[in-house]
Parts: structure tokens; sequence; C-alpha cells
């Protein structure tokens, strides 16, 4: 039962990295405003986070950061750690509000893009030393909105199409 | 969607768009200045708002940055970069806008030109 889980988390985890990448070649989502993207990847993290565990889900966003760093971005470099940063905020934040809040998958999807969007301004301002990039957050906010409530949506439908898949 | 998420969704919309027209509105109509930064250190001070075309070339950490200056306004035309962002964000002008070319650690931040004389007026 143990082996059958990590390998679906592994599974989880590659897939996650896939979603990553394919997601940095959707032109829109590049450049415009700093820091704005659809976060595809949040739905397999949303998606293990109801289906296995707070701890499963942070373990795999976490590693997500650490090979999508050493596939495209170079790990340790300043985009690394802007998104160690959303991974954390935004995974601790989702957690949170699903065990306190009577939000559904859509709302918790919606409070993790916002955390990670807040992730990202905090650490340019800390990294780079730039506090006019607060200036950026109401339209980070705006957008992470639709961002976030599309996510929700695909995850709501993953949870459900694997309910019974995982009781095996 | 259940009725808290659509609270949720509302509240975050109210904000959002309540804080970008607050930033809009007390936007600064002043001289400005561009500033360019390399590793938090300024390399190039630029006046905006006159009439002139400018180029010019910074040393980035992934090699040359070429910045372009038209008028009243800044941008990043060439850098070498794996995503390229800082190019593609194209043109800004306000003092509330801002390039970051993350891999070059190049920062460019428009500044009203001349903050002491805006006290005294």
């Amino acid at each position: 039962m143990e082996l059958k889980q990590n390998i679906r988390l592994s599974m989880l985890l590659a897939l996650s990295v896939v979603l990553s990448i394919i997601e940095s070649m959707i032109p829109f989502f590049n450049g415009y405003i700093p820091g704005l993207k659809l976060g595809l990847a949040n739905t397999i993290i949303l998606f293990i986070l109801y289906s296995y565990s707070f701890k499963d889900a942070m373990y795999v966003s976490v590693l997500r950061v650490f090979l999508v760093g050493i596939l495209r971005t170079g790990i340790f470099s300043q985009t690394f750690f802007f998104s160690l940063s959303g991974a954390l905020l935004s995974g601790t934040a989702m957690y949170l509000t699903k065990r306190f809040t009577k939000l559904s998958i859509v709302g918790v999807s919606v409070v993790g893009s916002i955390f990670h969007s807040v992730g990202q301004v905090l650490v340019a301002i800390i990294i780079i030393n730039t506090t006019n990039m607060i200036y950026y957050l109401p339209w980070l906010l705006l957008f992470s909105i639709p961002t976030g409530i599309i996510v929700g949506l695909i995850s709501k439908e993953i949870v459900i199409y694997f309910e019974k898949e995982l009781q095996n | 969607m259940n009725k808290n998420d659509l609270k949720l969704v509302l509240g975050l919309l109210v904000f959002s768009v309540f804080m970008i027209w607050l930033i809009v509105i007390t936007k600064n109509t002043d001289q400005k200045t561009a500033k360019v930064y390399f590793e938090n250190d300024l390399v190039l001070t630029i006046p905006l708002s006159q009439e002139s075309k400018s180029t010019h070339k910074v040393n980035g950490f992934n090699g040359e940055v070429v910045i372009e200056v038209d008028n009243d306004k800044i941008r990043v035309v060439q850098e070498k970069s794996p995503l390229h962002l800082c190019s593609k964000q194209g043109w800004i002008k306000e003092t509330y806008e801002t390039i970051v070319c993350l891999p070059n650690k190049v920062v460019i931040e428009i500044e009203a030109a001349d903050d002491v004389d805006a006290v005294i007026k």
C-alpha cells in the first residue's frame, strides 16, 4: 500500500513538472505583468492536498520547485527562490483554508493563487530590493481570481474522477 | 463554487480594483527619471519626458542589456535570458511601474525627477 502510494506520488510529481514547463511556453502568461502565470501545476498540488495529505502535497510541491529549477531556470538562482516562496506560502495557505474555512476546493485554489502572488512580491522586495514591486500586487491579485477559479475547477474534476480509483 | 467562494471572489475583486484605481489616480505627473540598477547599484540615470529618442547599453549578468528611451517611456529591447520576460513587458512610463530582468540582475525604476523640488512647491 505504501509502495503504491509512493509510486502514485512520484508520477504526480513528474506531471506537475511537465505542467510547469508547458505553462511557461504559453505566450499570454509570459511578460506584461511580472510574475503572472496560470498555475497549472497547482492542480496537482490541490489534488494531493484533497486526496492524500498536506505533508505529501508539500513534499511534491517543494520537489517540483527543485526539479523545475534544475531543468529550466537554474537551481538556487533568484527565479528559484521566487518559485520556492510561492510554493511554500500558497501550500500552507491552502491547507489552512481547507482546514479552517467553509470554502470549497475552488475557493481554496483562489487563496493559493493569491498567496503565490503575495510570496512573489515579498521575495521581489527582499531579494531585488525594489519596494516599487508592491504596486504590481493589486494587478497580480486581480488576475489570481480567474486563474485560481480555473485551476480550482480543474482540480475539482480530478478529485471527483479519482475518488473511487484511490480507494483500491 | 459555493456561496463562501463567491463572497471571497467578490471581496477580492472589489479590493484589487479599488487598489488599482487608487494607484492610478495618485500617479505622479512631474518630470520623471528612469533609474537603472545592476545588482542593487545605480548604473544609469536617464531623464524622461524630453523630446528625444536614445538607446543605452548596460552590462547585465548574462551580457549586454539594451534599453530604449522614447520621449517619456522606457523599455528593454534586447537581453540574454531564458524567457525574455523583461523585453516582453514592453514600455513603462509611470512611477508605479518597474521592469525587472531577473536573470540579468537589472532593475529599471521610474522616480519623480526631483523630490526636493516637489516638497518646496
